[in-house]
């Protein structure tokens, strides 16, 4: 932080770009700044603001839901579109993100661009089949979340590309979910871990199961083991998930309270 | 701000910034953080609490929403509007959520208080007859070390009535 020289505030995605890609300017881009701002490297000389790109809308296209990058949490949290769609899981996770204070400032572009285990939407991304549009000098992609991480380092969103909007499939609309972060406190940045559940019911089976794990690392994960068990026989997913996060060394407690939460959602369906 | 790139000299931005309704032109480093740069400036209503971001003692509202000042870098201010304590009423004239903060005994040490009255005008400003749900989920960013946070609920419950009465007149 201590050699920053520039200051941006470009108001299109495609100056922001030649910022981003310029030599002289060694710029980082700085959403809602949660993240970023205490942390910038020394080698960074430019801070892109970021607040005054067209990237905010939230909007219903053919029963996708598509959220700009540059929307914040508060904004997710509070828009009807999201709290209509799929149960109102999107919002009900942006509200679950931290205080107030971090919810009116952190975007969910940010979110997603900033690899962190508390993140939120990484895990929500992941248990919806959500996916990313990144556009970098070379033009835009639609990427699954695993494809964004892939991408890296021809894709590094912030520093040499830029998330403009993340677009969750109609498909998961009609899916029941759940999502659940268990923290000290409801304001807690750190969770124990964080859930992201869905399933769909068809003629009495489970025929489609998600169970997406945060806060255990830097990247969310799908845990495909109790996923296949819940489509075998539903009651068998809090066991094989109990054994999958004793395997990832998430902890006796962890592993117990992921097994519960999976379970009560089971039978919930 | 379209398209300018600011630039530093000597380690300083300068910034064009909009403080309680008065336009001022300030230096600020170019590592500082809005929190900094405002006490530095003179605006020591803005309390440094923890510095990371976790206690919302240095809440300031910045072009119209409640922020962190110590996670916002000074210089992403320019050209905004930012509101500070000071900005809400005097000893002598004070804003209707000031006076309730005193009248429910919702003050201890005050330390948290000037973060904890900007997050509350920000929500009566929005929502003038909020629920105690409402209340506390507005507040929860802005941490009291004093209190149990009943009082502060209060005051809030109070000035929103004492505004609504206002209104009606």
């Amino acid at each position: 932080m201590k050699n920053i020289r520039y200051y941006a505030c470009p108001s299109s995605v495609k100056d922001a770009l030649a910022l981003l890609n310029s030599r002289k300017y060694k710029a980082m881009a700085l959403a809602g700044g949660t993240l970023v701002a205490k942390t910038l490297p020394d080698t960074v000389e430019t801070y892109l603001d970021l607040k005054a790109l067209p990237i905010k809308g939230i909007k219903l296209q053919g029963g996708n839901l598509v959220i700009g990058a540059g929307a914040t949490f508060d904004e997710i949290d509070r828009s009807k579109v999201c709290r209509a769609w799929a149960g109102g899981i999107v919002a009900k996770a942006a509200a679950a993100c931290s205080s107030q204070l971090v919810r009116n400032m952190a975007t969910i572009g940010g979110n997603i661009a900033r690899p962190h285990s508390f993140n939120i939407f990484p895990v929500v991304l992941l248990g919806l089949d959500a996916k990313v549009r990144a556009v970098s000098g070379k033009g835009s992609e639609l990427l699954s979340l695993p494809e964004l991480y892939a991408a890296s380092p021809r894709l590094r969103p912030g520093a040499n590309c830029l998330i403009t909007e993340v677009v969750f499939p109609a498909a998961a609309s009609k899916w029941k979910c759940e999502f659940v972060k268990l923290a000290k406190t409801d304001s807690s940045w750190e969770s124990y871990i964080t859930l992201f559940l869905a399933a769909e019911k068809r003629g009495g089976r489970v025929s489609k199961a998600r169970v997406a794990v945060g806060a255990l690392s830097p990247r969310p994960f799908l845990a495909a083991e109790a996923e296949k068990a819940i489509l075998g026989a539903a009651g068998a997913g809090p066991a094989a998930f109990s054994a999958e996060l004793e395997a990832v060394r998430a902890g006796e407690y962890r592993a117990a309270a992921g097994a519960a939460l999976l379970g009560r959602f089971i039978a919930s369906l | 701000m379209k398209n300018e790139i600011l630039e530093t000299k000597d380690g300083l931005f300068t910034v064009t910034v909009m403080v309680n309704g008065e336009k001022k032109e300030l230096p600020v480093r170019n590592s500082e953080s809005l929190l900094d740069a405002l006490r530095r400036h003179g605006w020591k209503g803005t309390k440094k609490g923890c510095d990371t971001g976790d206690c919302g003692s240095c809440t300031v509202i910045l072009n119209g929403r409640p922020v962190l000042g110590c996670l916002t870098p000074a210089v992403t201010a320019h050209n905004g509007e930012i509101t500070t304590i000071e900005g809400l009423g005097s000893v002598h004239e004070p804003h209707p959520l000031q006076e309730a903060f005193v009248e429910a005994g919702a003050v201890q040490c005050g330390f948290c208080i000037p973060g904890m009255i900007l997050s509350s005008k920000h929500l009566l400003d929005n929502n003038p007859m909020p629920t105690e749900a409402e209340i506390r989920k507005a507040l929860d960013g802005n941490l009291c070390r004093c209190t149990g946070y009943v009082k502060q609920v209060e005051a809030v419950k109070k000035a929103a009535a004492k505004m609504a009465r206002g209104r009606k007149k």
